[in-house]
């Protein structure tokens, strides 16, 4: 007599996958418009995670050090320049100073805004000023009685502004979050559109084998027998998915670097920095499955009520 | 091994299928359940396989009382049943093999057997050649014998054919019972719905007759050209 042992034999699991493979197959123009449909998601949902992910590089660089740009007005005379770097000389929290001459600074906005340069060059005069950027350990950076000393800098003849770019790493910090929760939010609902793409697929095919599945409950099929096969179908078709949304996502990221980056933009640079890592890569692939497993899920389980 | 106490199928209030039949049918025995159409036969095989539940009385199938089974027991049960279906029930998508093998993976035999029975299974009612061809490929009678092979594969402990020889010429109806007088004589019970009176008649088997719902006569038949029974039923008892 037949084994009534529940646990899934290697042959049982074997079967599921051909029978999956094989209706995907069969049913190529639903199952390609539930592939297309995780895809999209994951892809948008992916390039969130890469905006987000290279901004974070970003931060990431910036924060294991605390830089201090001190601008000087436009016309500062070389005596005020000298006065601020020997002030800064006697102070030792401003070591690590380099000066940045107006010229350098234009090179500068050139070199990152290329598609800017242009409007640069039809000025009479240069207009960036000529700046001391100083490195700072974040420690000393943060501290009240650095307040003090910078208000000090700020009353010096000839400086104009003194920035700090803690300041602008927080602000980096919050945007990431923004895209984070936006990329999220955007594609978790159209993963939820996903999923019930998936499941009107899953529940087409349901549809389409009804009399074959009516057969297979007469023999002696399980539920899970049944049912199994186009569980497998679902997790296929958001495999397939995610698969498809990173390679669309690595396609448009590498084309970006190429044609984009050589423009040597500071946004550019910042956005095509590098890909998403192998585990956020993983996750991606995960939430297709995921997606594909619950809108299977809900079709075989709205049959198996049906049935009830 | 199959007993109905009492059993009514009512369908809605102007069609009743069965009324109130009581019938024991004993392990091993070899039984042919006869009538005109409508008179309740479909039904009844129905009942046996729990595709529908009666609306009073019990079902009992090698013990279980199928009112109570849970509906997780269900495909269990069903695997100790053969059932030969009057519309064969093969797969039509699937060839004449996948339709034996998918069996065999409900049942969880081992791949590497499944062509070894299929093949065996098949030679059994003389379609061995026919293991690459299309339901859809094959003559009905064809169909049917495939149906017989599908249901005998696992040597179930009951089968119930609804009229398995329906669509079959007298050389192969004779071929037909003897395999089913062979399953009947490896242990399995059966029972065959059919209208077929000569069939019946020189049976020498235990004959139920239905009509329009009710059990009207219960008799063994008494063959009436005893060369053609014993040509048939030459290896039952």
């Amino acid at each position: 007599m037949p084994s009534r042992d529940d646990a899934l034999p290697k042959t049982t699991l074997s079967y599921f996958f051909r029978e999956a493979i094989r209706r995907m197959w069969v049913s190529k123009r639903t199952s390609f418009v539930a592939v297309a449909m995780i895809a999209i998601s994951l892809f948008i949902v992916g390039a969130f995670l890469l905006v987000a992910e290279n901004l974070g590089r970003a931060v990431a660089q910036a924060g294991g050090k605390s830089r201090v740009n001190i601008y000087l007005d436009v016309d500062a005379t070389p005596q005020q320049i000298a006065a601020v770097d020997a002030w800064l000389a006697a102070h030792h929290d401003f070591a690590g100073r380099r000066f940045v001459s107006k010229e350098v600074a234009l090179a500068r906005f050139r070199q990152y805004f290329a598609n800017l340069s242009d409007v640069v060059g039809q000025l009479d005069e240069n207009p960036f000023p000529a700046s001391f950027e100083c490195e700072i350990a974040p420690a000393v950076a943060q501290s009240p009685a650095f307040a003090n000393v910078s208000s000090e800098l700020r009353s010096i003849a000839g400086v104009d502004e003194v920035q700090y770019d803690w300041e602008w790493v927080e602000k980096l910090k919050k945007l990431i979050n923004l895209v984070n929760i936006a990329g999220l939010a955007a594609g978790g609902l159209l993963a939820i559109a996903a999923a019930f793409t998936i499941a009107n697929v899953i529940r087409l095919t349901m549809l389409l084998y009804r009399e074959e599945i009516d057969i297979m409950r007469l023999v002696g099929a399980t539920e899970r027998m049944i049912r199994g096969p186009f569980l497998i179908e679902g997790v296929l078709q958001g495999f397939i998915g995610a698969a498809v949304s990173i390679a669309l996502l690595l396609t448009a990221f590498l084309s970006g670097r190429h044609f984009l980056a050589p423009r040597n933009s500071l946004l550019w640079g910042f956005l095509f920095n590098g890909f998403l890592p192998w585990r956020k890569l993983l996750a991606l692939i995960a939430g297709g499955m995921l997606a594909g497993f619950l809108g299977s899920w809900l079709s075989v389980r709205e049959s198996g009520e049906e049935r009830a | 091994m199959i007993h109905f106490y009492h059993v009514t199928k009512r369908f809605d209030q102007y069609s009743t299928a069965l009324h109130d039949v009581t019938f024991h049918i004993e392990k091993g025995e070899f039984v042919f359940l006869t009538g005109a159409s409508g008179a309740g036969k479909s039904t009844m095989l129905k009942l046996i396989l729990r595709q529908m539940q009666p609306t009073d009385g019990q079902v009992v199938v090698n013990g279980r009382n199928l009112k109570a089974m849970k509906r997780s027991q269900l495909p269990f049960f069903r695997r100790e049943i053969g059932m030969v279906f009057q519309d064969f029930k093969l797969i039509e998508r699937m060839t004449v093999f996948e339709n034996l093998s998918f069996i065999l993976t409900v049942l969880g035999v081992p791949p590497r057997e499944h062509k070894k029975r299929a093949y065996s299974a098949l030679r059994a009612v003389s379609l061995h050649h026919k293991l690459n061809a299309y339901p859809l490929q094959l003559s009905g009678g064809e169909q049917q014998r495939i149906a017989i092979a599908r249901a005998l594969i696992n040597d179930p402990l009951v089968i119930v054919a609804d009229e398995p020889t329906g669509n079959l010429d007298p050389d192969l109806t004779q071929e037909i019972i003897q395999i089913f007088a062979e399953a009947n004589l490896r242990g399995s019970t059966v029972l065959i719905a059919t209208h077929d009176r000569e069939l019946i008649e020189q049976s020498g088997r235990r004959v139920i007759t239905l009509d329009h719902g009710r059990i009207t006569d219960e008799k063994v038949a008494v063959p009436q050209r005893a060369p053609r029974a014993e040509s048939i039923f030459g290896i039952g008892g």
